[in-house]
Order: C-alpha cells, then structure tokens, then sequence
C-alpha cells in the first residue's frame, strides 16, 4: 500500500456498514487509489471503530495533516430508529391531533393476514403534547398559541425530562409561523432540548408522513450531535485538519453542522455512497445510465441511474416491519437514492413452499451459522450454497481464503431440498440461482418501468460480496446490453463520498393551478429555498459564488395522487415562462405514461430548489490500455455449471490482480478476487477498461 | 424448459415459480399504473381497486398483492360475462370492455369493470382486468333513502368502451351526462384501460420468451396447486356442520345472516339459508357475487393466507344464499350500501368456525366507515371528498388488536390536509378513543373525528353518511368483550335516537355547527384477566 508521500494531497472516505467499515483513500493530485483499508464495526461504538481504522491508516504511513476531504457515510440514523434507541422525544401537535403518528395510513399491508402488526410510532402517546392552534388550508392563522398554553406545554415538557422536541402542526407548509414561534419558547425555555419542526424537515401536506418524519428527526438528533461532535474532536486530535463532511440519503455531500441540523437526511447514507459510486463507474465506462446492483450477504439493493445521476425519491420507509412489504414501515418524507431492497442476497434460504414450488428468501441465514458451506452448522441450503455446487465460487479462495468453504455440507444441503422437490442436485443449484436471479430482475423491472425506462437501455453495475456472481444471469433476464464489474468490489461503495458533489435540497408544498399560479409567491418561495440551501452548501466550504442552482416542480394533472418531477428554468419563473413549464410536463408525463390526458389542467405541488458546489475533487487516472498477454492471469480451470445445452464446461478461473487495463477474453470464464467472484456465461466477451473495470458484453 | 402446452404435472418446481412470479409481477405493474394515473381521492388515496390477469376462459392468473380482495374474486365473472356477451372469436385488438352491472361486477354501482382482450398471432390468449370504485356514478346523495336501484345511479351493462381502439362515444356521452365531476370519473376509467395497456405489452412479451401460445395450462398449474393448498386446509378441520347468527342494522329494522358450513372432507358448503329477505330500499342488499366475494376471501384469511390467491383458491368452496334474500338479491333491489351487510359476513365465518379454528379467527372488527362533503366552489362547481376512518382491529388468540384499517377492504384513509384541500370543511380531532372491547387480548381502540365548517365559508356544507354498528358493535369471542357501538352527533346532540337513523344527510349551516363521528374499536378475545 502506497504512503502519503510529502506534498501529496488526500481524500478519505470511510462508510460504516453492518460488519464492516471501508476505507478508500485517494490520492489527488495522482488520482490513484492509494489505499482500501477495512475494520470491524464497533455497533455499539461507531465512533471507536472509524478511529481504530483511522489509526491504523496513520500506522500505514497516511499523513493525517495531508487529508483535504474526508466524507463520512453512517448506519448512525437507521439503526437508531430500526432499534429505537434514541432521544425522549416529544411530538408537540396541533390540538385534536396528537394520534396522526398513531392512525397512520389505516391500511393493511397484507392483505390475508388478519393480526399484521403496524409500525409502532416512535413517541409514545404519552409524550404526544397537544396545543391550540390552527392553520388552515391556505396558510391563514385561525388560532394562534396563547402565552398561557406556551407555559402549560413548557413545564409539561420540563416534566417529561425530555431530550428533544419535533413540532408537527396542521398545514404548516403553508405557514411556519405557528411552529417558529412554539420552537422559540421551547429554546428559550429548555435550551440543551433539541427541536425539530416539521415545516423546515418536511414543508409537504400529508400529515401523517410529515409527523412521522420530524419525529424521527428529532429521535435521531441528540445522539447524531453528540457522535458527529465527539468523532470531529478526535479527529483533530489525531491531527486532521480537514472538516468532516457527511453522505446524506440523496447522495449529496453536507458539512457537519447541516448533518447535526437534519439528521434524518443521513437515513440511507451508505447505500446513498453506493448509487454514487455506481453512477461514478458507470461514467468512466462510457454507461451514464445504468442499474447498480449492490448484492450482499441478506439482501441486494438496485437503483436506476439516468444521465449519470441515481434517480431519486422523496419519500422512503424506516424501519419496516416486515422488511420488504411495502407500507410496513414508518414513512419518511426527505430527498433520497431511489433504491429499491431485495430480500436476495448470498445468505438466502431456499426452500420448498407449501405450494411445492421452490422458492430462495427473502429468510436469510445470516452470518452465524450462515451457509452450509460456512461450516457453521447451517443445513439449509442458500444461494451461496448452490453457487458452489454450481462451480461459481473457490472453496479455497473465499475471502481471499480466509474461509475455506465446506463443499461437501453445501452439496447435502442441496441435495436434501432436491430429494423434497424430486430435483437432482444440480439442478437443484440452478434452480436456486435462477429463482434468486428472477426475484432481483422482477423487482428491479417493476422499479425500472415505474419510471418508464426501457431495462435493454441500462447496462448493469455489480457491486456487493454477491452481485458478480449473479450480474450477468440478472442482465440477460433485463435485457441490458453490458455488465460493469468496477475495482475492488468490497470496498468500491466507499468512493462514493469522494465523487458526490457538496449539495442540498430543499422543497416546500404550494399547491396551485398553473394557469393561475401567482407566480410572485412562488418567487418568494424559491428565494426561501435558495436562501437555506445557500447557507447549508456554504457550511460545508464552498464559496458562495460557486454555487449553481437548479429548480424543479413536482406537477401532476389536477387531483392526482403522483406527481412527476419537472425542471424549471434556472431563474425563479413567471407568468412567462407558462408555455415552455406546460411543454415540459407534457413530455414528462408522456414519457411516464404513454399518453397525455387531455381536458384537465395542470397542477403543481411541490417546489423544490438544489444548490450544488463545484464539480467532483476526485478525479483518477486513466491507465494505458496494454496489449498484456491475459494467460498470465489464469489461475486454472475447473468445471461450472451454466444450464441448458452448455451444461459443465471445464472453465478458466481468472485472478481480477492480474489482469491489466486492455486485456480481453471470451465467456465462459471465472475471474477471482478477494471479496467477489464475477461470472462471465459462455459467448460472453470480457475485458479491463482503462480504469480498471471489468466490462463484459452480452452476445 | 417443459413443454408449455403440456398438462399441467409437466411444470417443474423452478419454471412454474418463476412463471407464476413473473404474471404477479406484471398485475402489479397494472396497479402501479392505475395509482398513478388517476384522480380522484377514492382511488389516488383510498387506493379502492385492484387488477387481475386471466386466462383466455377468465380463469384468474394473478392479481396485484395490493388489490382490494373482493375484487380479486369477482373479475373472473366480470370476464366470463363479457365472452358470454361478445364471443371470443369476433374480439379485435383495440377492443376494451366495460361494465358496471353489479350482478356481474362488485356488488354496485360505483364499481365500473374494464377488460382489454389480449392477443397472440391474432387469437385471444388473456385478459386483462381492473376494477375502480368510481368518484360518481349520479343518483342519489343519501343512501340510505333510495327506494330501488334506480335511484342509485347509473347502470350500463356489458358494453364496448373502444371499438377496435375507437371510443364509443355514445357511452362516454351517456357516462359524462350522469355523473358528477365527469371529467373526474373519465380520467379514471382512462387509467384503468391505460393499467390494461401495460399488461397487455408485458404479458405478449413474457409470452414471446417463453414460446408460450397459450396460458390455459400454466394456468391450470398454478390453480391445481392453489387448489390444493385449500383442500388441505379444509380437510385439516374435522367434518362437520357449524353454524353461526348475526344481527345487523338492517334498514332500520334489525335483520338476521346465518350460516352453515358444512364441511366434509377436503371441501366446504357455505349455505346461507335462514337469512333474512331483501329489501328493496335502502341499498344494503348484496348481489351474489359479492356474497360470494366475502365469504372466500374471510375463508382465505383463515386458512391459506401465504399462497398467492386465484380461482383454485375457491373451487373447494361452495356458497349458497336462497334468492331474493339479503345476500343474493335481484334487481330491483338496491345494492349501493352493500358493505352494510357484506362486511358482516367474515365476522359470521369466524363466529361459525370459532371452535374448530380457535388460534386463528378473529374477534369482532370495528369496520371502516366513511363520510362524503359536497360543497361548492366560488364559481358554483360541485366539490366532493370522503374522508374515510378505519376501525379497530379485533384481537385474537395471542394478538393484541392494535391497529386500525378498513378490512375487509384493502383501502386506506385519506389525509386531512389533503381532505381540506379539497373541500371547505375544518377537521377539528382525529383522536383515540378507549371505545374498544376488552379481553384476555385486547381489541383496538376506536377514533373520534369531528368536523366544522371552513370559517368563512357561507353556505351550507352537505355530509352523507350511512352508519353501521349503531347497535351492534363488534362482537367479542370466547367471553371477550364486545366493542363500544358507533355513535354520531350533530352539536352533541345524537343522531340515532333510537339506534337508527331516518336520513344520512347532515347539514352544516352555521359556522359553529359541529359534526362527531365516533367509530367503534375492536373486540376482545376471552374474559379480561382483571
């Protein structure tokens, strides 16, 4: 590993995950990868883990006074709320309304089963405070807060010893008066109290998922606060001299202080650093729209990336309780990586169903005991299991061989299912990674063609422990025309941190005809909006002139439910700009949904404004393409399984260390290295791009 | 790959799951559509409708995991009728079915069918199918007054909504002329045929890949499959006959449902008979169809929750109600209140099936219920909105009720922000109530909501309501608790004197009157402890 040489200019990106924390460290004025570093998460310490990795990269010779950049990507928000270890939180309401967190949407998730549990509020009743006020539906103030209820709701929160308050008032994206002004007396009154309002958190209508996401907000914020304060004091003392910045959910890059301000932003901060980093690959490859494929050991996370950018949602669910049926979970309205998550990974169980058929997950065997193979005692068979029988994977080079694989266990596992299902066991195996593949591609279809794009015009990007072994069968079933295999599989998320760009959104609900909008309201509004997301952007370091800003609306035909996403011009628009917003959203809608409707008008809800700072710090080096001779790479042959006519082939295992920028070879091929293993089908070509990825056509 | 066109034994264990998910997968995508592309509150938000794959017989492939239930066993029929009206062999491509006929659809007015045949080298080979709740179908505003079903609305029976891609504009006219906000009501029934599209494109292309020609044996596997997944629930309880009564509203007048459910083997008989007679007015009549629709689906819950549903799913169940009774009515009844006393009839089932299935049925449910405001716009245009609440969830063996939701029907409420949005009306509570039976385990808490008008607002605001559990609340089981009744007030002053009610229009004219709904929670299961 190569050493921060005097002069040289660092960027580090270090992503806590489940088991482990990566490193990735780059070089800047190189542009290379200087170092992939990985430590064991401390789940009840963060913070002592990312230190212990950051003393052992001084240890390696890494400079902590050359460090420029260093991005932090954190488990931190989700596993407060999935474990509900967070603040005392109270949910301060407008009177009449303090169960909103309870009622929630009224509607089941399953619909067979009869005792399906809902989601539990993260206040309790008890801590749900109740105050006269009202705002109605146009932002007129019905009721304002009395002094006298201001003091009752005070020491009512003095003697619920609370840590931290979310302010949740009916129809306040219209008007945040009201929650500004019990914010006020609750600073004023108990000062070390964090506060959160729903109108600065989430500025949309839907009450339900507007409480719900400021009273995660809140939940989350004192134990952010005090992690992101305690991790930035021992960084300076280990002598960084860098800022510590943040990944939030919408693969945008905050400062510290906005992270500390709007903790529930960082919710899928590291499967945020992925989709970066898969548009990043994507890129250098010459793919700007892809689908990333991140496959672990329990599920595996896709998200569409378009034009370079992962498409983004406004809305997601925490903490689900059933982890994959949508609307079990708590709703969170915030800007992020539309990703959707497959109960697929290589931890999958397979089983025979009560039907007969053969079904693999979403139940996952975990790390302990794992699969068979692991030799841990598990004796069901998993999708890794099958792999093996399957010839995909090295019993003796898994994990770079610090885990040898127990075939003979995977191969009884196997065959014990094969003998319920009246199956041999190979094809036992290939019915499992085909039933595994299918479950991936028939999720990531619906989610591509939600937004109406075409699955054949999206090259796939494997990532994850799993995800090459399985990139190429889901690419076939898509359609897509290429797989991309980036460098370093394992770690290969963590780059995400360094290629995100410093950014913030921001957004508020105004709902209005278009053909009657008063457009110097909205004026206001993007000024508000341009206003905050200057300031977060400018937190983070970068110069207010260097700020670009990009506006959207969020529009739909009048009364509908969904709305599309619909750039405006880059000034604040007017009456004007009318024909050309109409135009835009008339193709939008026609390329979701086939057809304009026509006869109704068009209606806009959200408005929404994005400050970007400068492009990209890191940049690395293109290698000369070679003309290297790739035998030099085989580690060997072994037999592998591809199904139908091709069957076993005796196929050449290939070690990804070895093989240089411009080497090519023909499928069927195997290619090794330490966390993943890429499997390349018959008729498939092969090769090592200038950046050090594996691109594999499709015949 | 197995032969396709074989029987249905020749689907092995790998391809048949990976068939069968791909054809759910493809009904989820109709749904998505539909979600999306409408307009109005009953199926944006509340999200009243569902979507069906079938066969070119009108056997159900498939249907979305998000569909509304009963939906999902009625379009079959829906489907079988249209061929019956329109063969087969004289079906174009471009040709989009549509109906309302609550003899053949959901039970009333409000539902409206649309199929779209789909073609394979120029032979029908499937159908695809959604049903919507409408915003409109005209007629009447208080339901609980009509007399017949004339009065609730417009009716078309099965007809052609496009002629080989042509609209038929007579029925849109007709359709436009008799609803309220038509422009509304049209745009949704343009997102049920646009849901019908997208199957269309994806069923043809998972066709091609699979050199499939036909559907009708993958169909057979995935029903002879279900099917015996049924048939061995059933056969798991012990034969017999087991029978239960339950009190309803009724129009006024309280009315009685039984059943017996006869159960020998590995199939059941519900029957039934004893039910009380149809009544003309009123609208709380059920046709057939949607008889049979609620009494699979409670059944389903019960016994095969984890298997995905289908026609196998039903075929092991027989349903029997004498005609021209509460449950399977014939025109000129009126049927537009039919949850009144369809809803009733899981509650029955688990009564019935209490002692041969005491881990799994459930307590007494607090039921869904629904208000509509019509008010007017500044220029005179007619606005309308539900604002829908759902009721506590009744508890059983081991489970606390703990939530509230509108089953039997898969719909959701509908926020009160967007609700005032939509129409000048105020929500002043949407509160927990201890209205809820007790017990070993708990029912639900029940909600309170009460409503005023926007102040500012001049004129008259109309709610329509038609109340149930009036005085019948949601029944406990084995010594639980049974629920607190519903109860609605107009300025604190009770609406059903004497547990009835003549008129389900309330009218808020000053702008302090106010309106309470309070709906019931769930029941208990056992003696509480204490």
């Amino acid at each position: 590993m190569a050493a921060g040489v005097n002069g040289a200019r660092l960027a580090i990106s270090f992503d806590v995950g489940g088991t482990f924390t990566d490193f990735v460290v780059v070089d800047l004025n190189a542009g290379d990868v200087v170092g992939r570093h990985k430590v064991l998460t401390n789940a009840a310490f963060p913070a002592r883990g990312v230190l212990r990795g950051w003393r052992e990269l001084i240890e390696q010779g890494f400079a902590p006074g050359q460090v420029e950049l260093a991005v932090h990507s954190t488990t931190l928000v989700t596993n407060s709320v999935i474990e509900r270890k967070g603040a005392v939180t109270a949910l301060v309401t407008t009177r009449g309304f303090r169960d909103i967190l309870e009622l929630g949407r009224e509607q089941m998730y399953d619909i067979y089963d009869l005792f399906a549990p809902p989601p539990e509020p993260l206040v309790p009743r008890s801590h749900r405070l109740e105050i006269n006020e009202r705002t109605t539906r146009d932002g007129s103030a019905l009721t304002t807060p009395a002094q006298a209820d201001l003091d009752t709701l005070i020491a009512e929160l003095r003697e619920l010893g609370v840590d931290a308050v979310a302010i949740a008032f009916l129809h306040s994206y219209r008007n945040t008066a009201h929650e500004a002004l019990v914010a006020e007396a609750v600073r004023e009154h108990l000062p070390d109290v964090q506060v959160s309002l729903s109108a600065d958190v989430a500025p949309v209508a839907g009450e339900y998922e507007r409480f719900s996401t400021v009273a995660a907000d809140a939940f989350a914020k004192p134990a952010v606060a005090a992690y992101v304060a305690e991790l930035g004091k021992a960084l300076e003392e280990l002598g960084v001299s860098s800022d510590l910045h943040l990944m939030m959910s919408s693969g945008e890059i905050a400062s510290a202080a906005t992270a500390v301000e709007r903790p529930i932003r960082l919710l899928e901060s590291g499967p945020a650093s992925g989709a970066i980093a898969a548009a990043f690959y994507g890129q250098l490859a010459g793919h700007p729209d892809v689908l990333s494929l991140d496959m672990g050991g329990t599920t595996a996370k896709a998200c569409v990336i378009e034009r370079g950018a992962p498409e983004m949602a406004q809305l997601l669910e925490a903490a689900r309780v059933r982890r994959f049926m949508k609307g079990s979970g708590l709703p969170i309205v915030a800007p992020v990586v539309d990703l959707i998550e497959i109960g697929a990974g290589g931890g999958s169980i397979a089983h025979r169903d009560e039907l007969g058929l053969l079904k693999v997950g979403p139940e996952s065997a975990g790390a302990d005991p794992g699969p068979a193979c692991y030799g841990l005692g598990g004796t069901t068979p998993t999708v890794s299991d099958a792999n093996l029988a399957l010839g995909y994977l090295n019993p003796d080079y898994f994990l770079g061989g610090e885990i040898t694989l127990d075939a003979s266990a995977a191969n009884a596992a196997v065959a014990l299912l094969g003998t319920e299902l009246d199956l041999d066991p190979t094809a036992t195996a290939w019915g499992i990674h085909r039933v595994v593949n299918e479950n991936m591609a028939a999720a990531a279809r619906v989610h591509i063609i939600e937004r109406n794009r075409d699955p054949r015009s999206l090259a796939v990007i494997a990532f994850g422990g799993a995800g090459p072994a399985h990139a190429v069968a889901v690419a076939r079933l898509l359609g897509s025309p290429t797989v991309i295999f980036p460098p370093g599989a394992g770690v290969a998320s963590a780059l995400g941190g360094l290629v995100a760009p410093i950014a913030f959104s921001a957004g508020r609900t105004f709902l209005t005809r278009l053909d009657s909008a008063d457009w110097q309201h909205i004026g206001t509004l993007f000024d508000e909006l341009e206003t905050e997301a200057a300031r977060e952007v400018a937190s983070a370091g970068v110069d207010p002139g260097d700020i670009t800003y990009r506006r959207w609306a969020e529009m739909r035909l009048e009364g509908q439910y969904h709305e599309i996403e619909v750039a405006l011009p880059t000034h604040n628009p007017s009456a004007a700009d009318l024909l050309e917003i109409r135009a835009a959203f008339e193709r939008a809608y026609t390329a979701r949904y086939g057809r304009m409707l026509a006869g109704l008008p068009i209606e806009a809800l959200q408005w929404r404004l994005t400050a970007t700072g400068p492009e990209r710090a890191v940049e690395l080096r293109r290698q000369a393409l070679g003309a290297g001779d790739v035998t030099t790479a085989a580690k060997g042959t072994r037999p592998v399984y591809f199904g139908g006519d091709d069957s076993w082939i005796e196929t050449t295992v290939y070690d990804r260390d070895k093989l240089a920028a411009g080497m090519a070879f023909a499928g069927p091929a195997i290619v090794e290295e330490r966390e993943s293993t890429a499997v390349i089908h018959p008729g498939n070509n092969a090769r090592i791009d200038e950046y050090g990825s594996l691109i594999v056509d499709l015949a | 790959m197995t032969n396709p066109h074989g029987s249905a034994t020749e689907f092995d264990p790998v391809s048949l799951e990976i068939m069968w998910s791909r054809l759910i997968n493809i009904a989820d995508e109709m749904w998505t559509t539909v979600l999306r592309t409408a307009v109005s509150t009953i199926i944006g938000a509340a999200q009243d409708f569902g979507c069906e794959l079938h066969d070119r017989n009108g056997d159900s492939l498939a249907h979305s995991y998000r569909s509304m239930p009963v939906f999902n066993l009625i379009m079959p029929e829906v489907v079988r009728a249209i061929i019956a009206k329109y063969p087969r062999a004289e079906m174009q491509p471009g040709d989009v079915f549509t109906t309302n006929d609550p003899w053949i659809c959901a039970g009333h007015l409000d539902d409206i069918a649309v199929v779209t045949p789909i073609f394979v080298d120029g032979e029908v080979v499937a159908f695809a199918n959604t049903v919507a709740h409408t915003s409109s179908i005209g007629g009447a505003l208080d339901g609980i007054r009509v007399k017949d079903l004339h009065e609730e609305g417009l009716f078309f029976p099965v007809l052609k909504l496009y002629d080989r891609g042509e609209p038929n504009e007579t029925l849109f006219e007709i359709i436009k002329h008799n609803v309220r906000q038509p422009e509304m009501v049209i745009t949704d029934i343009e997102a049920q045929v646009a849901a019908n599209v997208v199957a269309e494109r994806r069923l043809t292309e998972f066709m091609r890949e699979y050199g499939l020609t036909s559907l009708e044996a993958l169909g057979e596997a995935v029903q002879a499959r279900t099917e015996r997944a049924m048939r061995d629930e059933i056969a798991a309880i012990e034969d017999g006959v087991y029978e239960a009564e339950e009190m309803i509203e009724g129009n006024g007048t309280p009315l009685t449902l039984k059943v017996a459910i006869t159960v020998a083997g590995d199939s059941m008989i519900v029957d039934y008979a004893g039910t009380a007679d149809q009544t003309l007015g009123g609208g709380i009549n059920c046709t057939f169809n949607y008889t049979r629709a609620h009494t699979v689906y409670p059944l389903k819950c019960l016994l095969s929750p984890g298997v995905p549903n289908n026609e196998g799913s039903f075929k092991p169940i027989e349903v029997r109600a004498d005609e021209r009774s509460l449950l399977n009515a014939l025109p000129p009844a009126s049927v537009n209140s039919r949850t009144k006393t369809g809803w009733h009839l899981h509650t029955l089932i688990f009564r019935a099936l209490a002692d041969a299935l005491p881990e799994r049925i459930q307590a007494g449910n607090g039921l869904m219920y629904a208000f509509r405001a019509y008010a007017r716009d500044a220029d005179g245009n007619p606005q309308n909105a539900h604002f829908i609440c759902g009721g506590g969830r009744g508890a059983g063996y081991g489970n606390e009720g703990r939530t509230r939701n509108c089953f039997p029907s898969s719909a959701g409420n509908v926020p009160v922000e967007i609700f005032e949005n939509r129409v000048p009306l105020l929500i002043d509570e949407d509160t927990l109530v201890d209205n809820h039976g007790r017990g070993r385990w708990n029912g639900a808490q029940g909600q309170r909501v009460t409503v005023r008008k926007l102040p500012g607002y001049d004129v008259p605001v109309q709610i329509y309501i038609h109340p149930d559990r009036l005085r019948f609340p949601a029944p406990g089981v084995f010594g639980g608790e049974s629920s607190a009744t519903n109860q609605f007030l107009k300025n604190g002053e009770n609406l059903a004197t004497d547990g009835a009610m003549q008129s389900g229009e309330i009218s808020l004219d000053d702008p302090d009157d106010r309106f309470t709904s309070i709906i019931a929670g769930g029941a208990g299961y056992m003696p509480p402890e204490d």
